[in-house]
């Protein structure tokens, strides 16, 4: 006589997730100094703007978990978000087949099993792609925030070099800043 | 580059069938004639008639012309079976039709202006025949071109497994610019291309990278080949010959590709793009040869008419795009690789500016400069500057705007 059975299995899984995105660009600072003497202007700068030098030579400052990165030598910028989380999750099949017909019950958990795994798997990526997305959201966010501060620095950064450059020329007469305007007027006798 | 409009060159191919001097030819010869004829002239520009068969299975040198390329290329699909040997007239006339269509191509394409290269460092004007010894621009081909075209004919090029390639090294500069048209020829059946750009003649010939860099180059982004030995003897007249045709070729790839709305795809082309013409401008330098990079600055001189914004390139991109930021300003990054080499020519001319008289290259400097000047490069670089700076998510305006210092 044929008998029906169902059979019920859970599958949980935890992990720890990790997503990430950066960019990568070039400041452009202008020669007006020689190479070495604009990196030192830009790491002061940097140094008084909060960023902290790194073993390799570059300026780091970690604002959460937006890192951002300078090299003053070559004015190469970086910044990096980084997501973590740990994450778990569960999944839940049923199947049901016969005694006497079609696989037994050996081979049915087995693919129950199976297709578990593949559930978990399926929930797991899309979780990665959830955190894909913040980071990646975090590093957009992040960028509109520093920009105006980038460009703060560099023209900073400039002045400095052309009030030093000026001073190298000559002697300086008088130093008009607009800060409304941007514009600097430095007079010099020479 | 001997050729030159020769009315015997139009005559020999078009003899009428009371041509005495018409020769025999089996059916595999015959097809194998259609597909070097195709290879060098796939739009019949200038072969418009092709050899006929006669009733027995054996053809003439001169009849009907096919409708179009698509027989050519079936033929190249299908295969035909091999003979044992080729026969004396077939050869004649592959060696015929090799010659004068590879010269013909050069002579139209550039050859015959009246133009000014570098020639040991000076610049020399006139048409190619004149500013180039003969023994400098006689073409050379090997072996490995007949093989390529018996194996062409008699395989299914898109699914055989006889082995055929050829070694890059063995090739000589007329071989590198008949694989470079045989290439460009079945560049438009996907299946043929995805086969060829697998072998070695064509994966590091030079004219395919600096052509059409995306088609060579594989999902992995191949590295580009070494430019140095075009930049000198045949290579590089071949190439001065080409200048033309490169620019064409180059300002019509840029203009479509905001008709390109694959994310990974642009960025692939892109990047091929970018590596070649940075190891092809980095070769013409090294060898002085900046003429040689011409097409390069009147590509870009063609495209900044006037300020372009990035979405002239990228504007063809659908949907958001990959997950990732950086994945998807790398690809609009990649898709400006042309703009993006005007950069490399600025700084030429930086130096260019800098030598003086008594310089070894002043000649070529002066050359350079009034190149730049004639495309009013300054302004080109600055537009080009301008449209990649857009790019930038963290550009800033003091930089891109630069300000003329005002004495007072």
């Amino acid at each position: 006589m044929s008998r029906a059975y169902r059979i019920s299995m859970k599958e949980s899984d935890t992990r720890c997730l990790k997503a990430g995105d950066e960019i990568g660009t070039q400041l452009e600072i202008l020669d007006i100094l020689p190479p070495e003497d604009m990196a030192t202007l830009l790491r002061e700068e940097l140094e008084k703007r909060g960023f902290a030098e790194q073993d390799d030579g570059t300026m780091a400052r970690s604002d959460g978990a937006v890192t951002v990165t300078v090299d003053p030598c070559s004015g190469e910028v970086t910044v990096k978000a980084q997501a973590e989380e740990t994450v778990s999750q569960e999944a839940r099949r049923e199947a049901s087949g016969f005694n006497d017909v079609g696989p037994n019950e050996g081979s049915l958990r087995e693919r129950v099993k199976e297709q578990l795994k593949q559930d978990l798997n399926k929930k797991f990526e899309q979780e990665q792609s959830r955190l894909q997305n913040e980071a990646t959201e975090k590093l957009e966010k992040h960028l509109q925030k520093i920009q105006p501060e980038i460009s703060e620095i560099v023209n900073k950064v400039t002045r400095d070099a052309l009030k030093e450059k000026a001073q190298q020329l000559g002697t300086v007469k008088e130093i008009a800043e607009d800060p409304e305007t941007g514009s600097l007027t430095i007079k010099l006798e020479v | 580059m001997e050729a030159k409009n020769d009315p015997r060159f139009a005559t020999a191919m078009t003899h009428n069938d009371a041509d005495p001097s018409r020769k025999a030819v089996s059916k595999f010869e015959e097809s194998l004639l259609a597909v070097l004829q195709f290879f060098l002239d796939p739009h019949h520009a200038r072969f418009p008639k092709q050899p006929r068969r006669d009733g027995d299975g054996s053809g003439t040198g001169g009849g009907h012309h096919f409708p179009s390329k698509e027989k050519e290329l079936q033929v190249i699909r299908n295969g035909i079976a091999r003979p044992p040997c080729l026969s004396r007239a077939s050869v004649d006339l592959i060696e015929d039709t090799l010659a004068k269509g590879c010269i013909l191509f050069l002579v139209l394409e550039g050859g015959w202006r009246s133009d000014r290269f570098l020639h040991a460092g000076q610049p020399q004007r006139g048409r190619v025949w004149e500013r180039e010894p003969l023994v400098e621009r006689t073409l050379a081909f090997s072996s490995h071109v007949i093989e390529f075209l018996l194996w062409a004919t008699a395989e299914k090029v898109h699914e055989t497994n006889a082995p055929w390639d050829a070694p890059p090294e063995r090739l000589t500069p007329a071989d590198e610019l008949f694989f470079w048209l045989a290439f460009d020829a079945c560049r438009t059946d996907p299946d043929l291309i995805a086969v060829l750009r697998r072998k070695n003649a064509f994966r590091a010939n030079p004219l395919c990278w600096i052509s059409f860099p995306a088609d060579i180059a594989d999902d992995n982004g191949a590295a580009s080949p070494d430019f140095a030995p075009v930049m000198h003897g045949l290579r590089s007249i071949i190439l001065a010959c080409l200048q033309q045709h490169l620019l064409k070729r180059w300002i019509q790839s840029e203009g479509k590709k905001c008709n390109t709305s694959d994310w990974t795809k642009l960025r692939q082309q892109g990047r091929a793009e970018f590596a070649a013409l940075q190891a092809f401008l980095g070769a013409a330098a090294a060898a002085g040869r900046m003429d040689l990079a011409r097409f390069v600055l009147g590509t870009n001189a063609a495209l900044f008419q006037g300020d372009l914004t990035p979405a002239f390139w990228t504007g063809g991109l659908q949907g958001s795009g990959p997950a990732r930021l950086a994945d998807r300003l790398d690809t609009q990054r990649s898709a400006l690789a042309v703009p993006r080499q005007m950069a490399v020519l600025e700084q030429w001319q930086e130096r260019a500016r800098s030598i003086g008289y008594f310089d070894d290259d002043y000649a070529a400097s002066q050359m350079w400069k009034q190149e730049w000047e004639a495309v009013d490069g300054d302004t080109i670089a600055r537009r080009a500057h301008a449209a990649v700076q857009m790019l930038e998510p963290l550009r800033t305006s003091a930089a891109s705007e630069p300000v003329e210092p005002q004495a007072q």
